[in-house]
């Protein structure tokens, strides 16, 4: 029963990263139909950064973020603006698969070329440690990555909401065309959502490498896992996203202590079955879903 | 759905990839009859991008620090050495049409295998459909030497099963009250990585210790917490990790934020790489693993490799390099023993008799290989000592005590 509880416990916290890991992904799919394969790419590439951040300055990784959140949101503005706004709208979303599945072998490549093939990580002191409560150890990486999660997607979803880019943001989502007759420049607007969800990938990447070594070819294993936390979570809705990563992050965890490994890796795929089967439009949110 | 697509693109790109190849390949072809002449070709498939870059890259510096000794003193056969590589990004498929091409269209004179058993396995069916020798650097899963392969040979001390002999046998003559009791298992899903583990369980089993966790892991696992939790609750005196890096790190760090102590504490392939102990921070004192070479052992060539790699790539050579290394070695050995470096079918088979029936002295030790291709010997066990890396086991080539039971990480 503790063991139940304890992968319960750490199910949570790690479905909170899951949400920030996919975050951006929700973003980009929702805004412009775009399949970002090399999300998880630009993920490493700010693990690389906050890498070179703490190494060469001694910093904490988490002084790295007013550096590399600007930055990847003026790379993500440049890279929709430059490369995506090009693709052929009516095949946008096989196309942009081939783009950005190209961006993330550049990725790979540049990161191998200037970082070498070698493992690198960030070990913080807190790293190691964990609090225990009540029988139950939750680690405090995990508490630290739940807390930033938590604290990003509140940000963001506070920006979606409140401000004017949001509601914009959420109209050019909704419905482009009609964004467009009442004035809003949907395109400008893409970018910036573009932007905003690599600058996700900024703070993602810096939790990431808080928490696990990580190598030029490390984003691969990512892509399935957080492509199917978005087609749960259905497509384009960052709350449903968030919701899809906690779900399947405890169903991970708890098959983990009860089953085996092999079974809950392979959860993620059995729920994206379910949800093609039976609500193809995702299990929350998704509104939009069924217009594609 | 993203696997879809990658394997796509993947498939798409190599169909590209052998295409350009086929084209800029036809000039070199055509010179083929001066080829006896010129230099030995030596076609060389490797994952240097992808999930085995790392170790893909050791291998090849080892293949080319060998290729420029062999050079510098004159060649095989008084023929220059001429390594052609290929980039297989990891891909079990790719492989295979790298060998092909090589074979086929190079028409390379002889051909060394690439890294790990998932890689070696489609390779070398390659290679003996075409008659040619393969030496390779790192295919040690017993999957490897049950394909009825005649032409392979595995160049390092042991196959994965036997890699924790030294170990198994050390901790089953301890005394009584010394000995484990328990055990916990976790692998990679991965033949190499669970032969080290299971060879270790099976030996420990037949000696009566229990093993109170059997945990395999998809490479895909990011998060080891949950398995850690469940050694947690068994807990056990020995943790043993079937492992390559990025998880014998979280496995390490997810058993300290759990709070396991083990009396001892093993993972494969993990910590002998230079980067483990900062990866996890004190964590790595008393952590043992098997290694198949040392850079200080008093080996022939030993020396000169660690001294011709410093000079051509900076820093120190890793294992896999040693064993890119070895093959060279077994190869040279071989044809200058049968005077031929040809990929006709008489050379191909006078260099297989031979490395059958030789024993070579390689910078891994002494070698020599069974029917099917396994090596005889097997691996030291290493430990961090007071932070550095010492040999614990065998008696004969150790230069520390093993420290049992562990101090807590």
């Amino acid at each position: 029963m503790s063991l139940i509880l304890q992968g319960l416990a750490l199910g949570v916290l790690t479905g909170g990263l899951y949400a920030l890991l996919a975050s951006g992904l929700s973003l980009y799919f929702g805004v412009m139909r775009v399949v970002m394969v090399a999300h998880p790419a630009f993920l490493f590439l700010a693990a690389y950064l906050t890498y070179t951040v703490h190494t060469a300055f001694g910093v904490d990784p988490f002084l790295a973020l007013p550096v590399t959140v600007p930055v990847f949101f003026v790379l993500g503005v440049a890279v929709q603006r430059l490369l995506v706004a090009r693709l052929a709208p009516d095949n946008l979303a096989m196309m942009s698969v081939l783009l950005t599945f190209g961006l993330a072998l550049t990725i790979e490549g540049l990161l191998g070329t200037f970082y070498t093939g070698s493992y690198r990580s960030i070990s913080m002191e807190y790293a190691t440690r964990s609090l225990t409560v009540g029988g139950v150890s939750l680690p405090y990486d995990r508490i630290i990555a739940f807390a930033v999660a938590a604290l990003t997607l509140g940000v963001l979803f506070a920006v979606l909401v409140k401000s004017r880019f949001g509601r914009a943001l959420r109209a050019t989502i909704q419905h482009p065309e009609a964004a467009r007759l009442v004035g809003i420049p949907t395109e400008r607007v893409a970018g910036y959502g573009f932007g905003v969800g690599l600058a996700t990938a900024a703070v993602g990447g810096t939790v990431l490498a808080l928490i696990t070594p990580f190598f030029p070819a490390s984003h691969w294993v990512w892509i399935g896992k957080l492509m199917a936390i978005i087609v749960v979570g259905g497509l384009g809705s960052v709350v449903g996203a968030a919701l899809a990563a906690v779900l399947l992050g405890v169903v991970e965890g708890v098959v983990l202590v009860t089953v085996d490994a092999t079974w809950a890796t392979m959860m993620f795929y059995v729920f994206v079955f379910l949800t093609l089967l039976a609500r193809p439009q995702g299990f929350f949110g998704g509104r939009l879903a069924h217009r594609f | 759905m993203a696997r879809v697509h990658k394997g796509l693109a993947i498939i798409s790109l190599c169909a590209l990839g052998l295409t350009a190849c086929a084209k800029t390949d036809e000039p070199g072809a055509a010179q083929s009859p001066g080829q006896q002449q010129g230099a030995v070709r030596i076609g060389i498939s490797l994952p240097l991008t992808g999930d085995f870059s790392e170790p893909g890259k050791g291998i090849q510096e080892g293949y080319q620090v060998w290729a420029d000794r062999v050079n510098a003193k004159g060649g095989l056969l008084g023929r220059k050495v001429e390594l052609l590589f290929r980039d297989d990004a990891s891909d079990p498929n790719r492989v295979s049409s790298d060998y092909e091409s090589l074979i086929t269209q190079d028409k390379v004179d002889l051909v060394f295998g690439p890294f790990s058993s998932r890689l070696v396995i489609p390779a070398a069916k390659v290679a003996e459909s075409y008659n040619m020798v393969f030496v390779e650097p790192a295919g040690a899963a017993a999957e490897v030497f049950e394909q009825g392969f005649t032409r392979l040979f595995y160049a390092a001390p042991a196959i994965a099963d036997d890699h924790y002999d030294y170990l198994a046998d050390h901790l089953v003559k301890l005394p009584a009250d010394q000995r484990p009791k328990t055990a916990a298992y976790a692998s990679l899903d991965d033949p190499f990585a669970q032969g080290t583990a299971y060879g270790l369980r099976d030996k420990l089993a037949a000696a009566g210790v229990e093993t109170v966790v059997d945990e395999v892991y998809p490479p895909e696992t990011t998060d080891f917490a949950p398995i850690a939790a469940k050694i947690a609750a068994a807990n056990p005196d020995i943790v043993v990790g079937g492992t390559q890096f990025e998880d014998a790190v979280g496995l390490v760090r997810a058993l300290q934020e759990l709070k396991v102590q083990p009396k001892l504490a093993a993972f494969s392939t993990g910590p002998t790489l230079p980067e483990f102990p900062e990866a996890v921070r004190g964590a790595a004192e008393h952590i043992v693993s098997p290694v198949g070479w040392s850079a200080t052992a008093d080996l022939p060539g030993n020396q000169e490799m660690v001294a011709r790699y410093k000079q051509m790539f900076g820093g120190e050579p890793n294992e896999d390099a040693a064993n890119g290394y070895t093959v060279g070695q077994i190869i040279e050995t071989a044809v200058a023993a049968v005077q031929c470096a040809d990929p006709s079918r008489a050379c191909q088979d006078k260099l297989t008799q031979h490395i059958r029936q030789a024993t070579f002295q390689t910078v891994v030790g002494p070698l020599s290989f069974d029917d099917q291709g396994r090596p005889e010997q097997a691996h030291m066990i290493q430990q961090y000592v007071d932070g550095k890396i010492e040999i614990v086991l065998p008696e004969q080539a150790r230069t520390a005590e093993l420290v049992y039971p562990k101090q807590a990480w």
